[in-house]
């Protein structure tokens, strides 16, 4: 593990932590066991819950595990690549419908659907993407949005399919995961599996072109990275994974409406990023916990919701743009600097 | 089809088009100046449309032409305070966190419209004086309609002259280029911003009155009015007012033919329009490619 | 055309509207040669460079590299056969760390770049420790590429370019904004690049020490045009070539 003199020791041994603030610490193998650690713990924590949290909380978060999922998935896309898309909201939809519709017109298994969200997801990414991908930046968000609004006005209009403006009521979710415990359970074991997967996704060579892309996207073209073709993996990748947030929604919602497709519903998951720290990994997923909870807490005590949260908001913009995590992340890496051995 | 209905439907898409031009008209002239995506626009329109129906309740006869004036200038208002308060400190940062903050001030606004006016839906009727029908080759062609034209044409006129003709329409054009070398030749470039953002809310607020009596005035109305808005100024080229136009024009005449021709597609003919617009010609039709 | 030739122009135009920006190039770059293109601003040596590495397309004339043509291919493709540039302007990676743009850069040229399954690659690691060492920038790795000096910068930059593997590497203005110390790694860092990795440079330079101290042979360029050509020493000699470098100065 000994490299060339000057090379730090250790940095070898693993791929970066690489965050969206280019703050690249690496963990040498000694450092790995506390790492895997902390995530196992936080697991089984939340696994233990499951048989500890009255049954109303444990509803909470599925739906916020949902919107974990759908938040990390955005932030590939937001923090990673650099891509702002105000049409995640599309596959998020869309994997509801599918579940949905998938029973209403079909009769097919959750089962069934549950997987085919996914699929579904990362097919209508690749012309979605092929589209807006073509425009830069600024044009980029724009055209995602004008796509969640289409999908909204077609979920809306085409009442014979999609139920219009009432949308889908039904029993698609089996019995056993309406209780819940069990449905608490299953969307556990789906977020870790798909945050797992995410995870991997970013400490991947294809995660560090992303965050090369994002930093200088024609010296990239210029390194030899079809730009557009990277762009559009992510944008399938994520669109994959927000439609399977999507179908776990259902698992909470036992519904699925149009609301759902909305350019506003995109803004979510980009302002759970926000407040997490877009330049972390489980920031978008602190971010989801922190504004569902605040939004159920609030509602329950607070007409105004809507208020509070626009004004968290906007102070976090303001005076906290790395998000909670982004910014214990950098306090962290200043005490380090001070107590350690630089 | 005959000259009549021909005269009905060209009347209506431009109508349509008149009102989105109006409401885009300050989007696109706030984006050419500041280079700043404002989805608060939408509240301003909301909130002068609400302010109308205030008036209207308070009276009948005068409300709507005291409204006239009021909204847009409660709308200029609001675009000071938000201005100097929010957006002055973010011009240096990147323009995810301005539209981010933009959007918070949309929900602000949006709760705070709840308080004042509720979560019920209202009206207002046009004035007595422009109630009604007028022939036009034998077509009846609502009057407000070609009331609504008429402001789109004043409007836009004004803009122009203001834009092309006056020093402050050169300073406004000229800032975004350098915004370095007009504070160097003494332009207080903070108060243009101010100025610039406050005449893009007062625009917003103008629509509102002018086109509340045509809709529904609601919860909601904000964030529908800023997609229609941005499909507009973005087809014509964000930054270009006679793109805003032209904008309007086509999605006016693409939803009235729409409607008659397949109405229940008609409400996604924008966005597959504006989709085509960017998949072709990213940056508008008459826009700058450099962004 | 023959071994030793890698780079080979012929009649090269590129005109935007009226004007010529290259009119008619003709040039020849030997393997394993430093090869400088000079001449006063505007003389069309920054299109030309454009022209080679395909971020603009000729509107005539014909260009070889490696005995394969290569006019109007896309940006990715001749930066793969080996034709790379270190750019002027400095144009890295602002947030990542000078290790992970240069990881960037190896995982492009492994083809890896699609790869989501992999961890850690120790033959990249080493690859990028080693060219950290190249150009010495061993000790700043950690550091974030926005934070270095222009000088580390512009080393990061060639770096980079050297990530590539490339056959060929483009240098346009390597000391611009350089202080004379800077300069004076810079130009080692150029010399000991062909020596000891037998890399072929072009390099478009202002500073006339550097470019007769270290070039093999010189291109002289002028209103688009190569007005003369060849071992340094001659061109060097030549007093229409310094008459029209000083006249346009002055």
């Amino acid at each position: 593990m000994y490299g060339p003199p000057g090379v730090d020791v250790g940095d070898t041994a693993d791929e970066s932590v690489s965050t969206g603030d280019g703050s690249a610490r690496l963990s040498g193998r000694a450092e790995l066991v506390p790492r895997l650690l902390v995530p196992i713990v936080l697991v089984v924590v939340m696994a233990a819950l499951a048989f500890l949290l009255s049954d109303n909380v444990l509803l909470t978060l599925q739906e916020v595990l949902a919107l974990a999922v759908f938040a990390t998935a955005t932030n590939l896309l937001l923090g990673q690549a650099g891509l702002v898309s105000f049409g995640q909201a599309v596959f998020y939809g869309l994997g509801a419908y599918t579940v949905a519709l998938g029973w209403l017109h079909w009769q097919l298994p959750f089962w069934a659907t549950f997987v085919m969200a996914p699929v579904l997801g990362a097919l209508v990414a690749v012309p979605i993407g092929l589209v807006a991908l073509r425009a830069r930046r600024l044009y980029f968000a724009l055209s995602t949005l004008a796509f969640s609004e289409l999908a909204y006005q077609l979920a809306e209009s085409r009442y014979d399919f999609t139920k219009g403006a009432n949308g889908v009521f039904g029993t698609f979710v089996p019995t056993s995961l309406t209780f819940p415990r069990t449905g608490y359970l299953f969307v556990l074991a789906v977020t870790v599996v798909s945050l797992l997967l995410l995870w991997k996704v970013n400490h991947s060579p294809f995660g560090l072109v992303l965050r090369a892309i994002r930093e200088n996207r024609d010296r990239m073209q210029a390194l030899g990275v079809n730009v557009y073709l990277h762009q559009l993996i992510a944008f399938v990748i994520s669109g994959a994974f927000c439609a399977l947030a999507g179908a776990m929604f259902v698992v909470f919602s036992q519904s699925s409406y149009p609301e759902l497709l909305d350019w506003t519903t995109s803004g979510e998951p980009i302002f759970m990023a926000v407040i997490g720290g877009m330049g972390t990994f489980l920031g978008p997923a602190v971010g989801a916990f922190i504004y569902q909870f605040g939004h159920d807490e609030l509602v329950r005590y607070v007409s105004d919701w809507q208020l509070v949260l626009g004004a968290v908001l906007l102070a976090i913009v303001m005076f906290w743009p790395e998000g909670l995590l982004g910014g214990l992340g950098r306090l962290g890496k200043i005490l380090r600097k001070r107590g350690g051995n630089r | 089809m005959d000259l009549a209905s021909f005269i009905t439907h060209l009347v209506g898409a431009l109508s349509t088009a008149s009102s989105l031009f109006i409401v885009a008209a300050g989007l696109t002239l706030v984006f050419g100046a500041l280079r700043l995506i404002n989805l608060a626009h939408g509240s301003f329109y909301m909130y002068g449309a609400f302010l109308a129906t205030s008036l209207v309740a308070w009276s009948a006869h005068t409300g709507l032409w005291i409204a006239l004036v009021a909204s847009p200038l409660l709308a200029a208002g609001m675009g000071v305070v938000v201005e100097v308060g929010v957006l002055r400190r973010l011009y240096a940062r990147e323009h995810l966190t301005q539209l981010l903050a933009t959007f918070a001030l949309l929900l602000i606004f949006a709760d705070l419209a709840l308080r004042f006016w509720g979560k019920g839906v209202r009206s207002v009727s046009p004035p007595p004086i422009v109630q009604g029908n007028v022939h036009l080759a034998g077509a009846p062609v609502p009057l407000y309609d070609l009331v609504i034209i008429g402001a789109a044409v004043i409007v836009g006129a004004s803009l122009w002259l203001l834009l092309s003709h006056t020093t402050l329409g050169w300073k406004i054009r000229a800032v975004v280029d350098d915004p370095e070398v007009l504070a160097a030749s003494g332009v207080n470039v903070r108060m243009l911003y101010t100025g610039v953002f406050a005449l893009g809310a007062l625009l917003a607020g103008l629509s509102g009155v002018i086109i509340a009596p045509q809709q529904a005035v609601e919860p909601g109305m904000d964030a529908q009015i800023i997609v229609a808005a941005f499909i507009v100024a973005v087809i014509g080229g964000l930054g270009s007012i006679t793109g805003a136009a032209i904008g309007a024009l086509v999605i006016g005449i693409v939803e009235t033919v729409g409607a008659s021709w397949a109405p229940s597609w008609a409400s996604t003919f924008i966005y597959l329009l504006m989709i085509l617009v960017l998949a072709v010609r990213p940056w508008g039709l008459l826009g700058t490619p450099e962004r | 055309m023959s071994d030793d030739i890698l780079l080979s122009a012929r009649g090269l135009r590129r005109t935007f509207g009226t004007f010529r920006a290259v009119d008619g190039v003709d040039l020849d770059v030997r393997r394993g040669s430093i090869h400088s293109v000079i001449g006063p601003n505007g003389a069309g040596k920054t299109t030309l460079f454009r022209l080679l590495t395909g971020i603009l397309r000729p509107t005539a004339g014909t260009l070889h590299f490696g005995g394969e043509p290569i006019a109007g291919e896309p940006v990715h493709v001749i930066a793969r056969r080996g034709l790379v540039q270190a750019f002027q302007a400095t144009n890295i990676f602002p947030r990542l760390s000078v290790r992970e743009s240069l990881r960037a850069a190896l995982v492009s040229r492994h083809g890896r770049t699609r790869d989501l399954l992999s961890w850690s690659q120790p033959a990249m690691e080493q690859e990028a420790s080693a060219l950290l060492d190249t150009v010495g920038l061993t000790r700043l790795a950690e550091e974030e590429a926005q934070k270095l000096s222009h000088g580390d910068q512009r080393a990061l930059e060639v770096a980079l370019a050297l990530a590539m593997r490339p056959r060929l590497l483009l240098l346009d203005e390597p000391t611009a904004g350089m202080s004379p110390f800077e300069s004076r790694k810079m130009v080692q860092l150029v010399q000991r690049l062909a020596a000891e990795e037998h890399l072929t440079v072009i390099l478009s330079e202002h500073d006339m020490e550097t470019v007769f101290g270290i070039s093999d042979r010189v291109s002289v360029m002028h209103q688009g045009r190569v007005i003369a050509d060849g071992p340094a020493r001659e061109v060097r000699a030549n007093s229409d070539v310094m008459a029209i470098y000083l006249g346009s100065e002055a």
